[in-house]
């Protein structure tokens, strides 16, 4: 079996989710151009400062808010330190192998294996694990869960995924804005004016379903480079490959839509063009490599 | 006159390029010595552990005199150790001879049952692993140190920053071998 680094695997999806990002950005100039000889120059920039100020301001909401809004539509309560020593014990060994801080711990009463790290620093990060992953894994499959979480916080990924989510938000009110606008279109246009528009049209409702599915793939090499980053902080895949294994007997759990991209394994079901987290057996497959 | 504009601007580019290494070269260099600070705090957790330890140990396995006098003596090797290294080292003998104290530990089903027996023998594991997390941070902080100072253009401000090399933290090899277990 040819091995795979951790290291490779980390720079490779980083890279990858970069080279994503910039796909949305390239979307935005495209729908940008052709808005822009549809109508005219100031309206696309109009358009363009108003999808900033919106998606951004809700993004950042959002954001600085994560970790609150995650715990409470979960019901999560604060892990006790004396009644949950070995949970602290091993989130405290991740913080050494991984250098940031301490995050705060929470539990969520859930029969499932399951866990979610959010916070928009490592200076303010919560990691929240079921009640359902302490009573079924082993000591080196919950670290290896827990490893994967913190990985999250380390590489920074709330805050990138935060950052596409912008881009993708402000590509989806362009859009709106623009179809919406269509009726108030100035009919003196000429020809070419006409076929700009199509094309505008065609872009402005393919637009956001493109982005979103971008926005999914980034999602995905984020969670790939997670169980890499993973493996660096334990030297071993073993306890994730565990984690995961046991994972596949999952039942689904009710969770909101927005924050279910942030758990480990997938929650509900979904297909895989248009799900947060890449398929268990790819994930097993890509560990057993490392 | 264009020209003065240009190299102005690699001049400019340059000195922050120069700037930007030396604070990454601090940068590493401090959070390797915090993971060493970080290993030497979990050592002395490990040692003041002991004592506690030997009292439960003690009432149960009373005739146990020889592995009782090696973790003791291992505790005390560790806490006179000069320099990490040699603490590291004392720790690698007391971590070999616990492993055997709680082998035979397998004999005295009384003392398994102690809840302080249990609690401390799931501290000094944790205190461990901790050990090891904080190793290994501690040798790829030095990897990471070693690649900006032997990669362009590290390679060339290095030596003006006089940043010299720094050594990883080796396990010498009679350590290496696995502990003898012996069952009488």
């Amino acid at each position: 079996m040819e091995r795979i680094s951790f290291y490779d695997q980390i720079a490779r999806n980083k890279r990858n989710s970069i080279f994503l990002v910039l796909i949305v950005g390239v979307i935005i100039i495209i729908l940008g151009y052709a808005i822009s000889f549809a109508f005219s120059q100031e309206y696309f920039f109009f358009i363009m400062i108003i999808a900033i100020i919106f998606s951004t301001i809700y993004s950042l909401i959002g954001y600085n808010f994560s970790d609150k809004i995650a715990l409470s539509s979960v019901n999560a309560i604060k892990a006790d330190p004396v009644k949950y020593r070995q949970f602290y014990n091993s989130v405290e060994g991740l913080t050494y192998a991984s250098g940031i801080p301490m995050p705060k711990l929470y539990i969520m009463d859930n029969p499932q294996i399951n866990a979610f790290a959010t916070g928009r620093d490592p200076q303010h990060a919560v990691v929240c694990v079921t009640t359902g992953t302490l009573e079924k894994l082993n000591k080196q499959e919950l670290e290896g869960v827990l490893a994967h979480e913190m990985s999250h916080i380390a590489n920074y990924d709330i805050r990138f995924m935060t950052l596409t989510a912008i881009l993708v938000g402000m590509v989806s009110i362009i859009s709106q804005l623009f179809l919406r606008s269509m009726w108030m279109r100035d009919r003196d246009n000429n020809k070419s004016g006409a076929i700009f528009l199509i094309i505008g049209l065609v872009l402005a409702i393919l637009a956001p379903i493109l982005t979103s599915l971008v926005q999914l793939a980034v999602s995905r090499k984020r969670e790939y480079s997670a169980d890499a980053t993973a493996v660096k902080f334990m030297r071993t895949p073993t306890g994730l490959i565990g984690a995961l294994t046991k994972i596949k007997n999952n039942q689904e759990m009710k969770v909101a839509g927005s924050i279910s991209p942030l758990f480990f394994a997938k929650p509900n079901r979904a297909a895989e063009l248009f799900s947060t987290h890449p398929p268990l057996e790819k994930r097993i497959d890509i560990l057993k490599k490392m | 006159m264009v020209i003065w504009w240009v190299i102005g601007g690699i001049v400019v580019l340059g000195a922050l390029v120069f700037l930007g290494y030396y604070n990454r070269f601090v940068s590493l260099i401090n959070q390797i010595d915090n993971s060493l600070a970080q290993i030497d705090v979990q050592l002395k957790r490990r040692a003041d552990l002991i004592p506690n330890l030997m009292e439960s140990v003690k009432g149960y396995m009373k005739h146990e005199k020889g592995i009782i006098t090696e973790v003791t003596n291992a505790r005390k090797a560790l806490v006179s150790a000069g320099n990490l290294q040699g603490k590291v080292k004392a720790n690698d003998k007391l971590e070999g001879a616990l492993s055997r104290l709680f082998a035979i530990a397998e004999n005295y089903p009384n003392l398994k049952a102690n809840e302080n027996f249990v609690q401390l023998q799931n501290e000094l594991s944790s205190t461990e692993d901790k050990i090891a997390y904080s190793r290994q941070y501690y040798n790829d902080g030095i990897m990471s140190y070693n690649q900006a100072r032997l990669t362009i253009p590290g390679k060339w401000f290095a030596s003006m920053y006089g940043f010299g090399d720094k050594k990883y933290l080796q396990i010498s090899q009679s350590e290496r071998a696995a502990p003898k277990l012996k069952f009488d």
